[in-house]
């Protein structure tokens, strides 16, 4: 009770206006941001590649396998804030065998399961098994059989077979856009579906989570790809990395469009909570998303790449504006969450008051844990890159 | 049959059999690890109703109060504290009903309690009857003055500040500080015992606050004069200025 009190007294400090005792406290704190972010990712990562083999964008090929292991490695690490937050990791499958069909959050398990097993994992046995057959025959000890189990044991290498694995890649990707839509969008619409807060409930949300998540996903492998090809020692694609740029400006010009659209509607119904949403936008989430957000992670990276396919600028200039960008954008996208999920509680239901965010810095749900969950998928990414290279040299002929 | 399982290509027959595979851990797990008595009665554990069943018992409802203390349950019912149960103050008595003598119930005879419902706080409705314990007769508990079971103030409230004090609050710091309550308000002597009975009238018409605030009103200069004819004429006044606090948006 002390430490409760003494954790309660400097947040009633800060509180503005009139707020009900239970609003004192963030419940959804920065795990629960981090969760529709890394989300996002994946889906954003997946549409990417869905482009170069549904969409034949020839360009983007360099990018195709890593695209497909950042998303699968974002996915993996996906539900670990929610677990962390839940607090009970070892319930977690109970929402799988007794699946509650009324609940969009009970459901999550299975659009996660779907995504993994039906989608992720097997486009990209899909693509690799070619390889990893090769691999398998020229390798030894345990790097052999960690190939030969995830091929399956499988064998047939002939014409037919790639070409069949080749259709299959394919149908799978187009399987596979509607699910990241469903995977992320559901996450849009856990927020959208909750009437009783305002600043979530709206039906764009799905459509807004999903833009930003394709913005945010282009954005993560532009910067994967800067900066691992030139690790490796390898010659950055420019062709490549200009029609990554150009898909990412196309993508943030709709999400642009998408949240003026929910803004302009926003104000235009005036609703009864518009008074103590303005005040929250100009006050509490002045920075993060006036500033943030909206200047550094949307206008700014905007104007630089549609300056630098205006001008005709040399690559290295290139180079360093979509770099710059992409992290703009990735601030601006983990902005949007944060804004989203943090915003959404910080006025009172009465519509009278803001209360304020206190970050912890340890414990399960503090800062640290989240830079943890956040640093986890490149871990994952750097061992599934090992296990299954993306590169183009390590192609088999 | 031979014919149709070997034009099958073999990546399929090694994903069906991990399909399978998946399938089967998921039926045999599903089986295994969802509670015998899910799902009999409701998305959750029967057995879960039992838990709390056996749960034991606190309260026991005030009917069985009004078994014995039948005079006090009638004279509660009859007041302002009718829709409070007797544990509300009391606490949880199932123990009292069991064995009168040797459990007594609570009785709270402090200034802390009755304060939980009628501290002044802006947020509880118009009306409520609400008081500044620090300033309202500071050293006497409660109970000296007011009948718990029949809250009715032992003296008929002279100001209307004893009732609506989140009103008064807010008029006491406003313009309209020096206007008396019934100035605006015509409220019957009976309002004051039976206030939800007899309600105080209102200003009705525009007319009302033009007598101080039309542009040919006597008055002091200061105060703030509008043309009647063109001042948003299809409107009441409260529908935009709230005449306790006019200042405010």
């Amino acid at each position: 009770m002390e430490e409760l009190i003494q954790h309660l007294t400097p947040i009633l400090k800060e509180v503005w206006g009139y707020i009900f005792p239970n609003e004192i406290e963030l419940h959804w704190g920065i795990l629960i941001v981090l969760y529709p972010y890394l989300t996002g990712l994946v889906a954003g990562a997946f549409i990417l590649a869905s482009l170069v083999k549904v969409f034949n964008v020839k360009e983007l090929q360099p990018t195709y396998r890593l695209a497909m292991l950042t998303a699968m490695a974002f996915l993996i690490v996906a539900p670990l804030p929610l677990l962390a937050h839940l607090g009970h990791p070892e319930r977690a499958y109970e929402i799988l065998i007794t699946p509650n069909s009324t609940s969009a959050m009970a459901m999550f398990g299975f659009v996660y399961a779907w995504y993994l097993m039906a989608v992720l994992c097997l486009e990209i046995w899909f693509e690799y098994r070619r390889d990893i057959i090769l691999w398998a025959q020229k390798e030894t000890g345990i790097k052999k059989w960690i190939h030969k189990i995830i091929s399956l044991f499988s064998k047939d290498i002939s014409e037919k077979a790639i070409h069949f694995d080749k259709k299959w890649v394919k149908i799978i990707t187009i399987i596979g856009i509607p699910s990241a839509f469903l995977l992320h969008g559901y996450v849009g619409f856990i927020f959208g579906s909750i009437k009783a807060n305002p600043w979530w409930s709206s039906v764009l949300m799905p459509i807004v989570f999903l833009f930003s998540a394709i913005v945010s996903g282009i954005a993560m492998v532009l910067i994967l790809y800067m900066i691992i090809t030139p690790v490796r020692g390898k010659q950055l694609d420019i062709l490549c990395l200009d029609k990554l740029a150009s898909y990412l400006f196309y993508v943030m010009i709709i999400d642009f469009s998408l949240e003026a659209l929910d803004f302009v509607h926003r104000v235009y119904e005036s609703e009864e909570s518009i008074k103590i949403l303005a005040y929250l936008v100009s006050n509490k989430l002045f920075i993060s998303l006036v500033v943030i957000q909206l200047f550094m992670g949307m206008l700014i990276p905007l104007a630089m790449i549609a300056l630098i396919k205006i001008m005709k600028s040399p690559p290295d200039l290139k180079k360093m504006v979509y770099f710059i960008s992409a992290i703009l954008v990735q601030v601006g996208i983990f902005s949007t969450r944060w804004n989203i999920v943090i915003g959404g509680q910080l006025f009172s239901k009465s519509f009278r008051g803001l209360t304020v965010y206190k970050i912890t810095f340890f414990g399960l749900e503090g800062f640290f844990a989240s830079v943890i969950v956040f640093c986890l998928p490149f871990i994952l990414l750097y061992i599934l890159t090992k296990v299954l290279p993306p590169w183009e040299e390590a192609r088999n002929p | 049959m031979k014919n149709f399982l070997q034009k099958i290509p073999e990546q399929v027959k090694r994903l069906s059999v991990l399909l399978i595979v998946v399938i089967v851990v998921f039926i045999v797990a599903t089986s295994l690890l969802t509670p015998k008595d899910f799902g009999l009665v409701g998305h959750y554990r029967a057995s879960a109703i039992k838990i709390n069943a056996d749960q034991k018992m606190q309260y026991a409802g005030q009917e069985a109060c009004a078994d014995c203390h039948d005079d006090m349950w009638k004279t509660k019912n009859a007041g302002f504290h009718k829709n409070l149960s007797c544990e509300v103050c009391h606490g949880p008595s199932l123990n009292h009903v069991n064995e009168p003598d040797q459990f007594k119930p609570d009785k709270p005879r402090d200034r802390i309690f009755c304060p939980v419902c009628h501290e002044y706080n802006p947020s509880r409705p118009t009306g409520f009857p609400q008081i500044l314990s620090a300033s309202h007769n500071p050293r006497r508990i409660c109970v000296t003055c007011h009948n718990p079971h029949n809250p009715t103030p032992p003296q008929t409230p002279k100001e209307c500040s004893a009732c609506h004090a989140e009103i008064s609050s807010a008029k006491s710091v406003s313009s309209h500080m020096d206007i008396p309550c019934t100035k605006c308000h015509e409220a019957s002597d009976k309002h004051k015992l039976h206030p939800r009975e007899y309600l105080p009238t209102k200003p009705a018409n525009r007319e009302f606050c033009g007598q101080c605030h039309s542009q040919d009103a006597k008055g002091d200069k200061f105060i703030p004069r509008i043309n009647m004819a063109t001042h948003e004429p299809r409107y009441v006044c409260w529908q935009c200025h709230y005449p306790h606090l006019p200042e405010a948006q």
